[in-house]
């Protein structure tokens, strides 16, 4: 039974809350996905993160691919790991990210190719752990948690001129209510908030604050200075541009609305944990969505809603991703994989607190277990670790 | 409840109003209300499709273009009143690698 201010949760180990309690299956390297698959394509409530790095990539991205996938591991959706790996790896091996792993306190077990005598006997002996595994999971049962305990991804993508207006100031809405009620969001996507400096500094919760929130941005807009080009094309996009938007500073002042008004209490790199306090925090994540979502679910948050003005079908495989549009004719287009419609906001029959409130109740129903549209259509392809560097 | 937003303006200080309502048709008059209480009449010049957005001022070249009451860009070319405001005479001030690299 829950009232408005809680929702029903899996208590971890670590104290940390899960909305989901599914087997995570880690590939710690390109070659251990296959295995990795297999195993997941077998054992019911497994869900698997496969990925073409933690091989070859020069040092810093070797860092975040590690942190990255160690996130992943420590997650609360994640009640146990299976890491598979394939020979001997350095600096991201499959030893190396269940000793971090281990902290949490929950059940972690490495199942290596080389050693199980080839990809047959690793997926057999990575099945029969699964199984175990599993099984000792299916037996916990949800318990009500304070809204409080929620951290809550913001993202967008496919944005066009309703996201800023609708979509994103809804969702503004309901993350300023989930931090009132002692929760946390998540900012990220900086190449998308060139522009808003001035609005996010407005919300830090002190100078220093303000200072980290211009010093990443900044960061983020050197690398493009360094290509030689003109983003235009690749921030805005081709479909934010068909959408109505013109220029990076209009996307971003549109998209730092996703925030509200509550207080940004810290910065923090791409993948790191999310601190305690309450606030909204930014994460320096590039526009991509595949990475954004990724670094924020490796900091920590439970689930994402994911605004979207031409439609989208973004879901990561361990966090729960709830689409939400402020564009009708997005909606009817791509109504598989949006669960919610706010183009009411701009059509008169909605006005911002009831859409931000009917996003805030999706958040709690999808927290307690209700499953998004792409966890049903296991559609799901937001599963994108960055990297800056080349390959080694 | 509220009207439907046919042509949104987000702040009193902006350049450009957005049309969410039916696009817009060349020679049309359009009305647009500012979020302060003002009424602004325009021509538009041509075609402005749904989402996109038109000048409700006159927007001379190289001067900066305000929505959400904060700059988006600056105009590339003189901008009438109910003109069509987009890439190709508007342009971003950020991100701007091919203005970064040293000319010889």
């Amino acid at each position: 039974m829950t009232t408005n201010d809680t929702f029903l949760g899996y208590q971890r180990a670590d104290d940390s809350i899960g909305i989901r309690n599914h087997l995570l299956i880690l590939s710690s390297t390109l070659y251990a996905n296959g295995v990795c698959e297999r195993v997941a394509g077998t054992v019911r409530d497994a869900v698997t993160l496969v990925h073409p790095l933690g091989r070859a990539q020069v040092k810093p991205d070797l860092r975040v691919t590690f942190k990255t996938l160690v996130g992943h591991g420590c997650h609360p959706n994640a009640g146990a790991v299976l890491i598979v790996d394939h020979f001997q790896e350095q600096g991201c091996s499959a030893e190396e990210i269940a000793h971090e792993i281990s902290k949490t306190g929950k059940p972690v077990e490495v199942v290596n190719i080389r050693a199980a005598g080839g990809v047959i006997n690793a997926t057999a002996d990575g099945t029969r752990a699964a199984v175990t595994m599993a099984r000792r999971l299916s037996g916990q049962v949800r318990e009500p948690v304070p809204m409080g305990r929620l951290c809550l991804g913001l993202n967008c993508g496919t944005s066009d001129t309703t996201s800023g207006p609708a979509s994103n100031s809804a969702l503004g809405v309901a993350s300023d209510r989930l931090v009132e009620a002692g929760g946390r969001s998540v900012l990220a996507e900086l190449p998308e908030l060139m522009g808003a400096e001035d609005v996010l500094c407005a919300h830090a919760s002190n100078e220093v604050v303000g200072r980290q929130i211009i010093d990443a941005i900044a960061a983020m807009e050197r690398r493009a200075l360094e290509s030689g080009e003109d983003i235009r094309g690749s921030q805005p996009t081709g479909d934010n541009i068909l959408g109505g938007l013109s220029t990076i500073e209009e996307k971003s002042l549109g998209g730092a609305l996703k925030a509200g008004r509550a207080p940004i209490v810290g910065v923090i790199d791409y993948a790191e944990s999310v601190g305690k306090d309450p606030g909204v925090y930014l994460m320096s994540t590039p526009g991509h969505g595949g990475e954004s979502i990724t670094g924020i679910a490796a900091g920590g948050a439970q689930l994402l809603v994911f605004s979207t003005g031409g439609g989208h079908a973004i879901a990561h495989p361990l966090m729960p991703t709830i689409k939400v549009t402020g564009n009708a004719e997005s909606y009817a287009a791509m109504s598989d994989t949006i669960e919610l419609d706010v183009s009411g906001v701009l059509g008169g029959t909605m006005d911002l607190d009831e859409a931000g409130t009917l996003i805030y109740d999706e958040i709690r129903a999808v927290a307690s277990g209700r499953r998004t549209l792409c966890e049903l259509l296991r559609e799901e392809t937001g599963f994108a670790i960055h990297r800056v560097g080349m390959s080694l | 409840m509220n009207d439907a937003v046919q042509i949104y303006v987000a702040h009193p200080d902006d350049s450009v109003a957005t049309i969410f309502g039916d696009p817009i048709v060349a020679g049309e008059d359009v009305e647009i209300g500012i979020p302060d209480g003002r009424s602004v009449t325009v021509s538009a010049h041509a075609d402005v499709a749904r989402g996109h957005k038109i000048a409700i001022h006159q927007i001379p070249q190289g001067t900066r273009v305000l929505k959400y009451g904060h700059v988006i860009g600056r105009a590339t070319h003189d901008i009438a009143a109910g003109e069509h405001v987009h890439v190709h005479n508007v342009e971003s001030e950020r991100g701007r690698g091919d203005l970064a690299v040293e000319k010889p």
